[in-house]
């Protein structure tokens, strides 16, 4: 659809390498559209979500007619545009007030889509405390047991998490943990319970049931000293407190799920450090070098190929012992060998 | 000794930071990421809400504390960083893995002998100066010989020997054989095209072409061969005869046209002779070379100023 750009300086090309996908990748963009008719909730719920998300959110500043569920056509021609692959659409109409809908796209294509509405919803200015810098990265909590059983719940989570702390790091300053994401389920409903147990998925689970509601809160860390190496902690609410109802949402497609959970493989360097256990029979030793084994199978000592001596054959008189004494018979019969690995 | 207040203090300490839950927290601290499987408490839920979810927070994050600050740490120009773990849940990515693209060809010599990678640095110390200079780009120090007012020469230089331009124009042709190089790197790497044939398709019109030629090489241009079976008709050239009536004024046209090409000049001829208004070069070489020819004009002095060079 879009024409490729081919680059006329230095400068350009850089910036199409950027785009280029690496093997670690970058925190997920997120971009946050108006529908035809937002409201004021949603709009502020925007606001805030944004302010959370910096520098990693584009906000787009005209209203735009897009369905997510029906059409996802604009929504990958602007995640190819922006280089972004996260979405926020902002919509409230009769049927559905104040919805927002989440959607992440894998390679410029729509992966799933999860739509929320915002049942209460207090600002980040009506808190009168100290807020975290912007840019940092939260913590995040999450509280029930439904966000390992239930497949809406754990898209939620994944969702989420992609939103807010997608990127791998190696290594974080810990004075910089200044605030924490807490997500809360309400308490299960009982009928939710009766269904997760005998055997879920399928339509008349989402007509019939009731899904719990979700509290997000934002809280600043405190970090106070206890006497030992770890602070004890206390939170003071900061920012957005939301509560949620879950709505309509699409499953991603299987296939493309696999391409997107495909990891890169494992460099010599992880493995010497220990990881992929799967990688059986090899270690690094003291001296810094990976070591592999080998194992034998046990030999045969009545079919070992000795030096013929005549003498000691049978029906000679002497008697003489059966020596090896060849320099061939080193080897040792049936116990394991440590070679060295190249 | 009583060490049993030490302890009860040790203890007091402790309480303060250990979280207990029934079900233990799965603490992801790759993604700092602290779940809490534990049902919810529904009579605490509905007596305070607020209250509930900070509790519950508090718990998560305090467990979430405990495992980051016990993680080993590294120390770095802004103060000491914990190192992550790798993450244990798996998020989908944003784009697909890259394709692992082959070595090139350098890439390849310098793996088998060996060669590290020595990365240039941009700013290099200029003795001459006595200050740090740019190794390339704007003032760069590898157009030093372009820009230096004053050159050396030596005396049987020519007349218009010029170093800057010398200098320029090697310059040049490094770049652009390094951008050659670039691009048949980058076409290796793809492979081949989709417009050139498959090699087999290739060879075989390879093939077909010298068989024509070959067809055509016989004293009658191939025209009165026997043609084996399986062989391809030739295409040749159609003759195009015009008709025996033609217009009186076109035959006219036609007859003038072919003897004004008779009286004419041949073509080639004239676009070689382009000056001969004050000298007649053709003649003049004859003259100065005695009958040889222009090659053995020029082979003569080059050759004389050839060996004054040589001497020096």
């Amino acid at each position: 659809m879009l024409r490729t750009v081919k680059p006329k300086n230095a400068r350009s090309k850089r910036a199409l390498q950027a785009r280029e996908s690496k093997e670690i990748e970058d925190p997920r963009t997120a971009i946050f559209v108006k529908g035809t008719h937002a409201g004021e909730k949603v709009n502020g719920v925007m606001k805030d979500l944004m302010a959370l998300k910096r520098p990693n959110a584009i906000s787009f500043s005209k209203k735009n007619v897009v369905r997510p569920f029906e059409d996802a056509s604009s929504l990958e021609f602007w995640a190819q545009k922006n280089d972004a692959s996260l979405f926020v659409v902002g919509q409230s109409t009769k049927k559905r007030p104040d919805g927002m809908i989440f959607v992440r796209t894998f390679d410029n294509k729509v992966l799933d889509m999860c739509e929320v509405g915002v049942e209460k919803w207090i600002p980040m200015n009506d808190f009168k405390t100290a807020k975290s810098t912007p840019g940092h990265k939260p913590l995040m909590h999450f509280a029930s047991e439904l966000f390992d059983s239930h497949p809406r719940f754990q898209q939620l989570k994944s969702v989420l998490l992609d939103f807010f702390n997608g990127e791998v790091i190696d290594g974080i300053h810990l004075a910089g943990l200044e605030h924490v994401i807490s997500v809360t389920l309400s308490p299960t409903p009982e009928t939710l319970n009766n269904a997760t147990t005998t055997l879920s998925s399928g339509v008349s689970l989402e007509s019939t049931t009731i899904l719990p509601k979700v509290h997000i809160r934002t809280y600043t860390i405190r970090l106070l000293s206890s006497g030992t190496r770890i602070p004890r902690v206390e939170l003071v609410p900061m920012g957005p407190a939301l509560d949620l109802a879950l709505r309509r949402h699409a499953d991603p497609d299987p296939e493309m799920l696999k391409q997107a959970l495909k990891r890169p493989k494992l460099k010599k360097q992880d493995v010497e450090k220990g990881l992929g256990k799967k990688r059986k029979n090899m270690e690094v030793d003291e001296m810094g070098d990976l070591r592999g084994r080998i194992h034998l199978e046990k030999q045969d000592l009545g079919r070992l190929q000795t030096r013929k001596m005549k003498g000691l054959k049978k029906g000679r008189e002497e008697d003489m012992d059966g020596e090896s004494g060849d320099e061939s018979n080193e080897e040792m019969a049936g116990k394991r060998k440590k070679m060295r690995a190249e | 000794m009583d060490v049993s207040d030490i302890l009860a203090n040790h203890d007091a300490k402790q309480k303060s930071i250990i979280v207990e839950k029934e079900i233990p927290l799965d603490i992801d601290a790759g993604y700092l990421v602290v779940t809490d499987l534990t049902p919810a408490d529904a009579e605490s839920y509905e007596a305070d809400l607020e209250e509930y979810l900070t509790t519950t927070a508090r718990d998560g994050v305090q467990a979430l504390i405990g495992s980051l600050f016990s993680l080993p740490t590294t120390s770095s120009a802004d103060g000491p960083l914990a190192q992550l773990p790798p993450p244990t849940t798996q998020l989908p990515r944003a784009k697909p893995l890259p394709k692992p693209k082959p070595p090139t060809k350098w890439e390849r010599f310098a793996q088998a002998k060996g060669i590290q990678h020595k990365r240039k640095d941009k700013k290099i110390w200029d003795e001459e100066k006595q200050d740090w200079v740019d190794s390339w780009g704007w003032k760069g120090a590898n157009k030093k010989e372009e820009r230096q007012w004053l050159t050396e020469v030596p005396a049987n230089a020519d007349v218009d020997h010029d170093p800057a331009k010398i200098a320029r124009d090697a310059r040049k042709t490094r770049v652009a054989k390094n951008e050659r190089q670039q691009a048949q790197n980058i076409a290796r790497a793809q492979g081949t095209p989709k417009d050139t044939p498959a090699p087999v398709v290739h060879r075989k019109q390879e093939i077909d072409r010298t068989l024509a030629t070959t067809r055509t090489s016989t004293a009658s241009m191939g025209r009165f061969d026997r043609k084996l079976d399986g062989e391809k008709k030739l295409k040749g050239v159609k003759r195009k005869f015009d008709p025996t009536e033609v217009s009186a004024s076109a035959e006219k046209s036609q007859n003038l046209d072919i003897l004004n090409k008779l009286g004419r000049e041949p073509s080639s001829k004239r676009a070689r002779s382009g000056s001969n208004d004050v000298l007649n070069v053709r003649k003049a070489v004859r003259f100065a070379s005695k009958g040889k020819g222009s090659m053995a004009l020029a082979r003569e002095s080059e050759g004389g100023r050839g060996k004054q060079r040589g001497k020096q």
